[in-house]
């Protein structure tokens, strides 16, 4: 037993269906590390279980809708077929993005109606409640808003598509 | 010895392919990979080609210089909201909005085998202090006048002593003779015992008499 199994049993947690890994914080709780070195103590564990679990097909991410640490797949371009869970549901994976974008510009919260406007589909509110019931969002319809839960920031690498958007706008 | 072989030429060749592909608007500097560049210069780099490497070194990290700079006119793009919604406003298709999305999916790994009491008593042993690691401290040697009859061994007593604690260590908690028991050698035999009396009086290695165990 040592710091590693622990970060393991920490990183690869769940402990609710939106909420997986664990934060900096308590990770440095955790491990009892404190004091003006908890941050590079805190990396450098971070990268050595990274190096060490590599060879396992792992690797450790951070996902900024909750600010936790967690375990996932290293992905092969064949594989990102398998871990899209909307493999089956374009139209979902579409209006969450559109629900993705408009929480991105006003702090983490989204109008409906404002979603509405931009995707221009029929049974947008079909969607949205698919997507509350699948965990992604919390919907609230009195106050015509709409917030993303942090599970979608485990299962999609929101950096990688801003960035993969911020190109293709350049283009 | 290895033989290292000189890829120089190679690896400008390849540094003046991406530079041409990026000046003809062919390829974008943010998309093309550069590490396996600096791992083939880092991996066979040797002081018969380092000249040669210097300057392929000076090519390659130009091109870092440049891919930063487009990094850092894409992170001012990012920054600005509207041109995603602007995006949005074009009402592309789903399937292009799938486009996008592939190659952007994880796999989150999640075990709860361990449990969290099995965690915490993990976490309690954690907090205890550890010792520090037994260290000998090296006897300094003098300079003696004059000539002794007998013949003395190159290496230190400490040395020697270190060398037998580190051997025996892990065979450690084990029986007073087993430390003694693969050696046939009677003067071997002796001078093992004087190194393990000399490690029992400093307390580097402990002796449980009703037992008739060493342990550490």
């Amino acid at each position: 037993m040592n710091e590693f199994t622990i970060l393991m049993h920490l990183l690869s947690d769940r402990s609710n269906k939106f909420q997986i890994g664990v934060s900096k914080r308590e990770i440095l709780n955790k491990l009892n590390l404190n004091g003006k070195n908890e941050s590079l103590h805190f990396e450098t564990l971070i990268t050595q279980l990274s190096n060490y679990i590599e060879p396992l097909g792992l690797q450790i991410r951070f996902n900024p809708l909750s600010s936790h640490w967690y375990l996932a797949f290293q992905i092969e371009a064949s594989d990102y077929v398998s871990a899209n869970p909307f493999a089956d549901k374009p139209r979902l994976a579409a209006t969450l993005f559109y629900t993705l974008i408009c929480c991105l510009e006003r702090l983490g919260v989204a109008k409906i109606q404002r979603i509405k406007e931009l995707r221009k589909k029929k049974r947008i509110i079909d969607d949205l409640k698919d997507l509350e019931k699948e965990g992604y969002l919390e919907l609230d319809e009195n106050l015509g808003i709409v917030k993303l839960t942090p599970l979608i920031g485990y299962q999609l690498d929101i950096n990688k598509l801003i960035i993969k958007l911020a190109l293709k706008l350049k283009k | 010895m290895e033989e290292f072989k000189d890829y120089s030429e190679e690896i400008n060749r390849r540094i003046e392919e991406i530079q041409t592909k990026v000046l003809s608007g062919e390829i974008v500097l943010l998309d093309t990979e550069l590490v396996s560049i600096f791992e083939n210069l880092k991996n066979s780099l040797n002081i018969d080609n380092l000249n040669r490497y210097s300057s392929v070194y000076k090519n390659a990290f130009h091109l870092l210089i440049q891919k930063f700079e487009e990094l850092k006119i894409l992170i001012n793009n990012i920054d600005r909201k509207e041109g995603f919604l602007k995006f949005l406003r074009l009402k592309p298709p789903d399937s292009e909005i799938n486009n996008l999305l592939s190659g952007c999916w994880v796999k989150p790994f999640n075990i709860e085998s361990l449990s969290f009491n099995f965690l915490e008593s993990a976490k309690e042993k954690l907090n205890i202090k550890k010792g520090n690691p037994a260290t000998i401290d090296q006897v300094e040697k003098m300079e003696v006048k004059g000539t002794f009859l007998l013949e003395i061994s190159e290496q230190k007593f400490t040395e020697k002593m270190s060398e037998f604690y580190n051997r025996i260590k892990n065979q450690l908690p084990c029986g007073f003779e087993d430390i003694f028991e693969s050696e046939q050698d009677q003067i071997k035999i002796y001078e093992n015992f004087v190194y393990l009396l000399h490690l029992l009086q400093l307390g580097k290695i402990k002796y449980q008499k009703e037992t008739n165990f060493l342990y550490l």
